[in-house]
């Protein structure tokens, strides 16, 4: 066991740049989420610990010692690939005794150590089996007790329950958590989805291009988010071009006003306003009356969406669905509604 | 779907199992220098040709020429089709393209450019003498070694395209695993590529090792009159000594050898990577 540090990590490929100066600690015990879109470079850093990618610049310190130039199988990683990559000439219990293997662990003490990992991931009974006759989700477990029975000084997860149905994931993703947290696993893991990541993760990197854009708790990325990008891609968030009017509020590139708090930001500048859809009430107007039309009414169950015109601007509200009788629940589009939100919960942020 | 086959299965029938029905049975009559071929039933000509120790050698050696050429093929084949397999970039069919590239040009053609190559006054003995390296040429042709070359560079495509088709089907992070957990290329190789890749190693070397076998051209122009082959050997009965009777016998103690030797081969390499 031990801490991972990224220091200015670099990747480029001829004049393209992969990932580009990311600096990262993730501490003993814990779990960081790397977070983006497809093509961000969460992948590529991923696989620069791993050692499966040698870095154009920047090092890689696992507990304490540069491993940037030392190839993968001198690294003490455990690896859970997307596909899994079991070894399907090998039985489970075979599987998951390789990396001991390797290790020269003696027999009698890889048999006890590979029931052990097992038994952690409740596979004890089918270690006889090959992988191709396991579901998904068992070959899953299969993998996590092949990386965690070595006891590597960095877990990696890269995007591991991508290949499981919906019912599945939620499952094994308190599964892994809290295997992690059990044993105290340093461990980096690379998602797409900011669910998976906000669930599990300690601390999330959200990564755009190639780079960090920010490094912090769940909470602190979405609540507050330090560029637009963040507030988009963390949760759902009306971004709002335009620039900030003094005490007045914030007027929108479509000419409306929207009140907020943005006491620091000096009059003139542009930038983006960021206001989450839950954050916003909603309540019905006179014909007539109010700036705010709406829309589209979206029903979803514990929620209901709606996208209002608010004096030119659009902008994405979620409430809890009201019940059966209440007036907003017969709203439709075309109907005059009436916004209101704490000005302090709209966030002014740079432009893109 | 029957009504479909039956007109292929017909002509199957047609060009392949008459005729080996009809040399099975020529197999069995007697050789008459008068009259070419006596009607009989006996197996003269088979006890013949395993007792003559011509035969037995001649035998012998394609045996150990084929075997040698597969094993040959199958290590040079390997890290090739290997290679083949994992490449990534648009170059990957020009060089599937140049792999294949011998396979057109005829065995004849082929076998001239190594006689031009090894013989005597060839390119490399000439070159050799001239750098004052020899005094006399290095014998390098008319012997097994000019056949198994020359086999050899007929026959490995063959080797690499099976190999590679098996290689690309073995996922890279299987072997990415195995690095992640310790394991040192050669011994990821050993571990996790080789036995994943055994389909491709068995169907490969029964591919080559039948081609090897039933080999003609190569070894009657590489090998020169010294050094005799099964399938030289069969031509020769049938045309030179018009001894129908032997020849076909001949080609039948080819054939069994062959399949023993592949189906062998086949157990012993499925037992060894079963699991």
């Amino acid at each position: 066991m031990g801490d991972l540090v990224l220091e200015a990590l670099t990747k480029r490929y001829g004049g393209t740049v992969a990932v580009e100066d990311v600096d990262l600690e993730v501490r003993q015990g814990e779990m960081v989420a790397l977070l983006g879109p497809s093509g961000c470079g969460k992948t590529t850093t991923l696989r620069m610990v791993a050692g499966f990618i040698t870095p154009s610049a920047g090092h890689v310190r696992i507990a304490g010692q540069d491993v940037t130039r030392r190839p993968p199988y001198a690294r003490d990683t455990g690896m859970v690939f997307q596909s899994y990559a079991l070894f399907p000439h090998m039985s489970v219990a075979q599987n998951v005794a390789f990396g001991l293997e390797m290790r020269r662990v003696g027999r009698t003490e890889r048999e006890t150590r590979v029931m052990e990992a097992l038994r952690l991931v409740r596979l004890d009974h089918l270690a006889d089996r090959l992988p191709g006759q396991l579901s998904g989700g068992q070959q899953q477990r299969v993998a996590l007790a092949r990386a965690l029975v070595v006891n590597p000084a960095v877990f990696l997860l890269d995007e591991p329950l991508s290949n499981l149905d919906a019912k599945l994931r939620g499952e094994v993703r308190m599964e892994i958590r809290s295997l992690q947290q059990r044993l105290g696993l340093t461990t980096l893991i690379v998602t797409h989805d900011q669910e998976e990541a906000l669930t599990m993760a300690d601390r999330l990197v959200v990564m755009e291009r190639g780079r960090v854009r920010q490094v912090g708790t769940a909470e602190e990325l979405y609540e507050s988010p330090r560029d637009p990008f963040v507030a988009g891609f963390v949760g759902r968030c009306n971004l709002i071009e335009g620039q900030p009017e003094g005490t007045a509020g914030f007027r929108a590139r479509g000419g409306a006003l929207l009140p907020c708090t943005t006491a620091a930001a000096p009059v003139g500048t542009g930038g983006v306003l960021a206001l989450r859809p839950e954050r916003i009430a909603l309540a019905a107007a006179a014909p007539g009356e109010g700036a705010a039309r709406l829309e589209a009414v979206t029903y979803l169950g514990a929620q209901t969406e709606y996208v209002v015109d608010y004096a030119g601007t659009s902008l994405v509200v979620i409430r809890a669905t009201p019940p059966e009788g209440d007036p907003l629940r017969r709203l439709a589009p075309g109907d005059a509604v009436a916004l209101t939100w704490d000005p302090a919960a709209a966030r002014l942020l740079p432009a893109q | 779907m029957a009504a479909l086959i039956l007109p292929a299965g017909l002509l199957v029938v047609l060009l392949m199992v008459a005729p080996m029905l009809l040399l099975a049975r020529i197999s069995l009559n007697q050789f008459s220098p008068t009259e070419m071929m006596v009607e009989a039933m006996s197996p003269e000509n088979y006890i013949r040709a395993v007792q003559d120790p011509y035969y037995r050698s001649v035998l012998l050696t394609t045996m150990v020429v084929a075997l040698g050429c597969t094993l040959l093929c199958l290590a040079l084949g390997f890290p090739t089709a290997y290679w083949l397999a994992r490449m990534q970039s648009r170059w990957k069919s020009i060089a599937t393209i140049l792999i294949l590239f011998p396979l057109l040009v005829g065995n004849v053609v082929r076998s001239a450019g190594w006689i031009a190559l090894l013989g005597n006054e060839g390119a490399i003995n000439a070159a050799l003498r001239g750098l004052h390296l020899i005094e006399a040429p290095l014998p390098l042709l008319y012997n097994a070694f000019a056949v198994v070359v020359g086999i050899v560079a007929v026959v490995l495509p063959y080797m690499i395209l099976t190999l590679s088709a098996v290689i690309e089907g073995i996922p890279r992070q299987t072997e990415e695993a195995a690095a992640n957990l310790g394991a040192r290329p050669l011994t990821a190789f050993r571990r996790v590529v080789l036995p994943l890749a055994i389909p491709g190693v068995a169907a490969g070397s029964v591919l080559v090792f039948i081609l090897c076998m039933n080999a003609y051209a190569t070894p009657v122009l590489l090998g020169g009159p010294q050094f005799k082959m099964m399938a030289p050997a069969v031509y020769d009965q049938f045309v030179r000594g018009n001894n129908w009777p032997f020849g076909a016998a001949l080609a039948f103690i080819l054939l069994f050898a062959t399949m023993v030797l592949t189906l062998v081969g086949s157990a012993l390499i499925g037992r060894r990577y079963r699991r």
